[in-house]
């Protein structure tokens, strides 16, 4: 009979609840903060359920109306510098910071309201309407208000996709020397999802200032809690992953505070992240002005015992009778908030002309112009104005291509402390699995990270970096085929982020995704990724095919305030080549592209490893192929000027790539060469890929699977046979 | 199995033709290959070829009637096909009724009184060519049709382009001795659009000219001043034929077209302007010109001839006027008489505004002197009718201030 001894977390587990002494002694500027704040948010939600119902609002209007007493009281509880960011049901949270941010002192609804906060009121709104004069140009609406002056970092419409984003935003406040936080707040639902609890895991490994702030509101659209988990005190999971957390009645706006407070000075103490769940409820459906009973997940009775425990009668009744507040005062504070809010309508709302009476439209000249849909999915590249191009003045030698890798990034590392480089196993194995970081982490302690298996976190940290801006993130990918497990962080955070918030912030972050055809890694390590980056927009992509395109692209990557993925390939980092002597700060301008061998016979397309692959399969053949290194691949920075003027004197072309066809990067460009130069074609574009399925184990199986020069070869004599 | 016959697609973007002549009776058979209907645009008259042997069973459109393409045209049987019920054939094919001739849409088929001028024929099979071969065909007046390619599929390709080019200028090499002592440059098809239709105007109009002279200096300097401040620069020309226009507009007499019925009066004045291009003349319209203020007026006319000469034109933009302005004064051309363009009823021929001899309260002076000849279609109208018009126009151009107001 082995001996059973019971096993505790290191990490505590706390209910705060207040009590009546806790009342009392709240200090009464607080409390007339939370009050009049409280009263504005609620406010604010009935306005906009009430332009939902009248269907002002184009697509969801997510109500926090029950919920506001959690915003509330955990952002009185922060300071300006922290940052912070929400889910799809993020209203209250925004609007607490952002008051919070312009009337620090509080404000009175009794009284007229500062311009700064009228314009908040009208900014939000106008944002939720989809209108010109919302924080970003109505954009990103309801799901993604972002206003980050405010220390409000954008809200989210992927559940737990802001979470990974907030560690990233706490760990570069550490970094740079403040003891700022950030709190990320969520729902019960996304307490489930891969992000959040990957970033729970991060965050206390790396003892990040970050609190998780979980808005349990018993249902994630019509599923409860307990339908969705065995342990529905969320709060438990914190102590498993070594993270202090807290439980208390979302619905006591003080308790919150108290409770925040806690975490907050834990975070500030540099003793890690904290998790802090506030039981709550909204009284509305997930989105719209109707109430959840409606849709039969749920019963009035629980409707009602809720409602009957509101966060505003709670503050208010305790403000009375402490003498703080009138009747009379809390009747016209909720007339005040009311009638601010038909002011800022008023501004975005007309009558219908030939409508029904009352019937409004919106005025016409809040629309964006349609003409702005486009603009900023990337940066204007600005940000190179002044840069220093390479060219004959840089003075090259052979040099290994993974010794050029390393040096650059020591290079910048050394001239930028901005740049922080994280990945698995990037801080050991002498430069981790590669040597691309060699000798860097002795250089740069506090700046190569090697993180836990987490793609999806990290790059998320990565992103969070990014869109804070004092610190240049970049992130390494063991292999390429890892990026579908970081997907929503790569493609719908950090690709969208600039245009969605709209269009002038940058998001700059460095990818660095290894390609390992060949190596006889098999079926899930052996993609390239340039075919699927190339559909996303906000990305750029670089694939260098030498070492003095590796430094060049890499200092202009960096350099970059877009997103850019360096594509490497395992085939190139042993080689030699051209390379820097010791000039290491030149970049090559993004756009342009190198005739790597003239011809006039057909025009041969390719990048990376397959470069070199072509020059061999064009020597070995005899045709006078013209063979492009395209460098930059993405949609906003090929370059068309040497593409097209070598397609119009070779009137055929040849995309020659290695992986599959699936996921292979020539179907888009094919499709816009024959756009762009159809009557300079004299064939049809002709490609070389793999095969359909991705490169197997089996060395012969591997082979028969990918393409390199004996396919292009035979593409090269069927070409001129042709 | 029974199918319908449909309007071609004869040239890129066509959206109708007339249906000339049904070369096949009806119920007789045909051979793949054979012409089984013939159909005319405003470029060519077309031969369609039957795609396999059949029977025409039934034709659904009167011979002289447009039809829009992918219309049916008619109902093709196989050969030895039995058809037990035709009009319910038809029905089931067509899907109601045969489009009919009150139809005014080009959804259906209509009257169509104006032939357009024949062209030689081509047929409508696919003919293989890289989009290089076919523009470069284009640029040097090769027909693809006329060609053979060797890439795959027979598709004719840039080498045999550069072929047949070579083999052009070779051809009356091996002549050696007998150098050419002309250059044969193929008709465009503009050019022969030109001439069909000039000459058809000078063979059926009977056409009487008048001349007039006017003194410009007044609105010469009228022009500087507006392109001193105005944001559009207005040409001469554009002055000549803003002077035109109010000309029309106050003696609507001019505004006119003969037709065989009747003189069809126009409420608004619409003038072409001839444009030279690299490809030939064009005559754009300005419509609604009486209405036009003289900047507007500048402004459209600048955009026509910038797209005529990039060959943009649509053609409703060449349809219609009842007036052209044509003018040779850039050439320095003193006077000249111009063709008619019809059906319209005049055409206005402008020389080069020079300084000339002049008597000015009986004292010769030098003064800046515009000369245009008026060719005028005598059906509608007659000479002292123009001869008013000319006496409007040419005052407009000497008190230049009354074309602005
Ligand atoms: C990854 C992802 N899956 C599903 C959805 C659709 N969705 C939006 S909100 C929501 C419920 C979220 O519940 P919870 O996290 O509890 O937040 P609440 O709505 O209750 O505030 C779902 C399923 C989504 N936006 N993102
Ligand atoms: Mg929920």
């Amino acid at each position: 009979m082995p001996e059973l001894h019971p096993l505790q977390p290191e990490a505590t587990w706390t209910a705060l609840v207040t009590t009546d002494a806790d009342w009392d002694e709240a200090d009464p500027a607080l409390l007339a903060a939370m009050f009049h704040q409280l009263v504005l948010v609620r406010a604010f939600e009935e306005y906009v359920l009430e332009l939902a119902a009248a269907g002002l609002v184009h697509g969801p209007a997510h109500s926090s109306i029950g919920q506001e007493g959690g915003a509330v009281g955990s952002v009185l509880a922060l300071a300006p510098g922290d940052e912070i960011n929400g889910s799809h049901r993020g209203h209250h949270q925004f609007l607490a910071k952002a008051l919070q941010h312009v009337a620090p002192k509080g404000f009175d609804l009794t009284a007229e309201l500062p311009d700064e906060i009228r314009t908040v009121l009208l900014r939000t709104l106008a944002e939720i309407c989809g209108l010109a004069r919302g924080f970003s140009h109505g954009r990103g609406g309801s799901m993604h208000l972002q206003w980050k002056q405010a220390g409000a970092m954008g809200t989210n419409a992927i559940v737990g996709g802001g979470v990974p984003l907030a560690a990233g935003f706490a760990w570069a406040g550490r970094q740079a020397g403040t003891d700022a936080v950030a709190v990320t707040y969520f729902g019960d639902g996304a307490a489930n999802i891969g992000s959040t609890l990957e970033t729970f895991n991060l965050a206390a490994a790396w003892r990040l200032p970050v609190c998780f702030f979980v808005e349990n509101n018993q249902y994630a659209v019509s599923t409860s809690v307990a339908e969705a988990t065995g342990e529905p005190r969320l709060s438990a999971r914190g102590p498993g992953f070594g993270i202090a957390s807290w439980r208390v009645d979302g619905m006591d706006p003080l308790a919150v505070h108290l409770a925040m407070r806690e975490a907050v000075a834990h975070m500030r103490e540099g003793r890690g992240p904290t998790l802090v769940e506030a039981d709550t409820y909204r009284y509305f459906h997930q989105n719209g002005p109707f109430p959840g009973s409606a849709f039969r997940y749920r019963s009035k009775q629980e409707e009602a015992q809720w409602r009957a425990r509101d966060p505003i009668e709670l503050l208010a009744g305790h403000m009375i009778r402490r003498g703080l507040l009138t009747e009379a005062a809390r009747d016209a504070s909720v007339a005040g908030a009311k009638s601010a809010m038909e002011a800022a309508g008023e501004m975005l709302l007309e009558p219908k002309p030939g409508g029904k009476p009352g019937e409004r439209r919106i005025r016409p000249a809040e629309w964006p112009d349609p003409a702005f849909v486009d603009v900023g999915v990337r940066g204007d590249l600005s940000e190179f104005d002044g840069a220093r191009p390479g060219g004959d003045d840089v003075a090259v030698h052979e040099v290994k291509f993974i010794d050029a890798v390393a040096e650059v990034m020591r290079r910048r590392m050394t001239a930028d402390d901005r740049i922080v480089v994280m990945g698995e196993d990037v801080h050991r194995l002498s430069g981790g699995t590669n040597g691309a970081t060699k000798g860097l982490k002795d250089a740069f302690p506090d700046r190569i990270l090697g993180t836990p298996i987490s793609e999806n976190a990290f790059t998320g940290l990565a992103g969070g970096i990014a869109l804070d801006g004092r610190f240049r993130p970049v992130v390494e990918f063991m292999y390429a085929d890892f990026m579908w497990v970081a997907a929503d962080q790569l493609f719908n955070q950090v690709g969208k982020a600039r245009h969605m918030f709209g269009g002038d912030g940058p998001v700059p972050l460095v990818l660095r995704s290894k390609v390992a055809t060949g190596s006889g890694y098999g079926s899930q390590h052996s993609m390239d990724p340039a075919g699927v980056f190339a559909t996303a927009p906000g990305w750029r992509i670089v694939a260098p095919s030498t070492p003095y395109d590796y430094v060049g692209l890499m200092n202009a990557a960096l350099r970059c305030e877009d997103p850019v993925v360096v594509i490497e390939h395992v085939d190139l980092y042993n080689s030699t080549g051209p390379g820097p002597v010791d000039d290491y700060d030149y970049h090559l301008p993004v756009g342009r592209a190198a005739v790597r061998r003239g011809g006039e016979a057909v025009t041969v397309v390719a990048y990376l490893s397959m470069v070199a692959e072509a020059l061999a399969a064009v020597a070995e053949s005899g045709v006078d192929a013209e063979v492009i290194d395209l460098r930059w691949l993405d949609r906003a920075s090929l370059d068309w000027e040497t593409l097209g003027a070598s397609v119009r004197k070779t009137n055929r072309v040849l995309i020659v790539e290695q992986g599959p066809v699936g996921t292979s990067y020539g179907g888009w460009l094919s499709d816009e060469i024959q756009r762009r130069l159809f009557d300079w074609l004299d064939a049809p574009i002709m490609r070389v890929t793999g095969g359909e399925a991705s490169p197997s184990i089996s060395k012969v199986l591997e082979r028969a699977a990918y393409a390199r020069r004996e396919e292009v070869a035979e593409a090269l004599r069927r070409a001129g046979e042709a | 199995m029974a199918s319908l016959l449909r309007m071609p697609e004869i040239a890129a973007n066509m959206i109708e033709a007339v249906l000339n002549e049904w070369p096949v009776a009806e119920n007789a058979t045909f051979a793949a290959g054979d012409p089984i209907a013939t159909v005319e645009t405003d470029k060519a008259v077309v031969d369609v070829p039957a795609e396999s042997a059949g029977v025409l069973v039934r034709c659904l459109i009167e011979p002289g009637k447009a039809v829009s393409v992918g219309a049916p045209m008619a109902v093709l049987a196989a050969p030895g096909e039995v058809i037990d019920d035709v009009d319910a054939l038809v029905r089931r094919l067509v899907g109601g009724p045969p489009a009919t001739a009150d139809e005014p849409t080009p959804a259906g088929a209509r009257e169509v009184t104006q032939n357009a001028e024949p062209a030689s024929a081509t047929t409508h099979a696919r003919i293989f060519a890289s989009p290089l071969a076919r523009r470069l065909a284009r640029e040097h007046n090769l027909r693809v049709e006329d060609l053979r390619g060797s890439g795959p599929n027979g598709r004719i390709v840039r080498d045999d382009i550069r072929q047949a080019l070579a083999a052009r200028s070779d051809e009356p090499a091996p002549a050696a001795a007998a150098r050419p002592r002309y250059d044969e440059i193929p008709h465009t098809r503009m050019r022969r659009a030109i001439a069909t239709r000039l000459s058809a105007a000078a063979r059926e109009t009977p056409v009487f000219t008048i001349r007039g002279s006017a003194r410009v200096d007044a609105l010469l300097a009228l022009r500087g001043e507006l392109n001193a401040s105005a944001g559009v620069k207005v040409s001469v020309n554009d002055l000549i034929v803003a002077a035109a226009a109010r000309a029309h507009a106050a003696i609507p007499d001019m505004n006119v077209v003969w037709t065989e019925e009747a003189v069809r009066r126009y409420h608004d004045v619409d003038l072409s302007v001839a444009v030279a291009t690299e490809h030939g003349l064009v005559t754009p319209v300005v419509r609604g010109a009486q209405r036009l203020t003289l900047s507007g007026l500048a402004e459209v006319s600048a955009g026509l001839v910038g797209r005529a000469r990039q060959g943009k034109l649509r053609q409703d933009e060449l349809e219609g006027g009842t007036l052209t302005v044509t003018n040779l004064g850039v050439y320095g051309t003193e006077e000249f008489s111009a063709v008619i363009n019809p059906p319209q009823a005049a055409i206005l021929a402008v020389g080069a505004a020079r300084p000339e001899a002049v008597v000015v309260d009986g004292a010769p002076a030098v003064a800046t002197v515009l000369r245009v000849t008026l060719s005028v279609d005598h059906r509608p109208v007659d000479g002292a009718l123009a001869a008013r018009w000319m006496a409007h126009f040419l005052g407009l151009l000497e008190a230049p201030i009354r074309i602005l107001v």
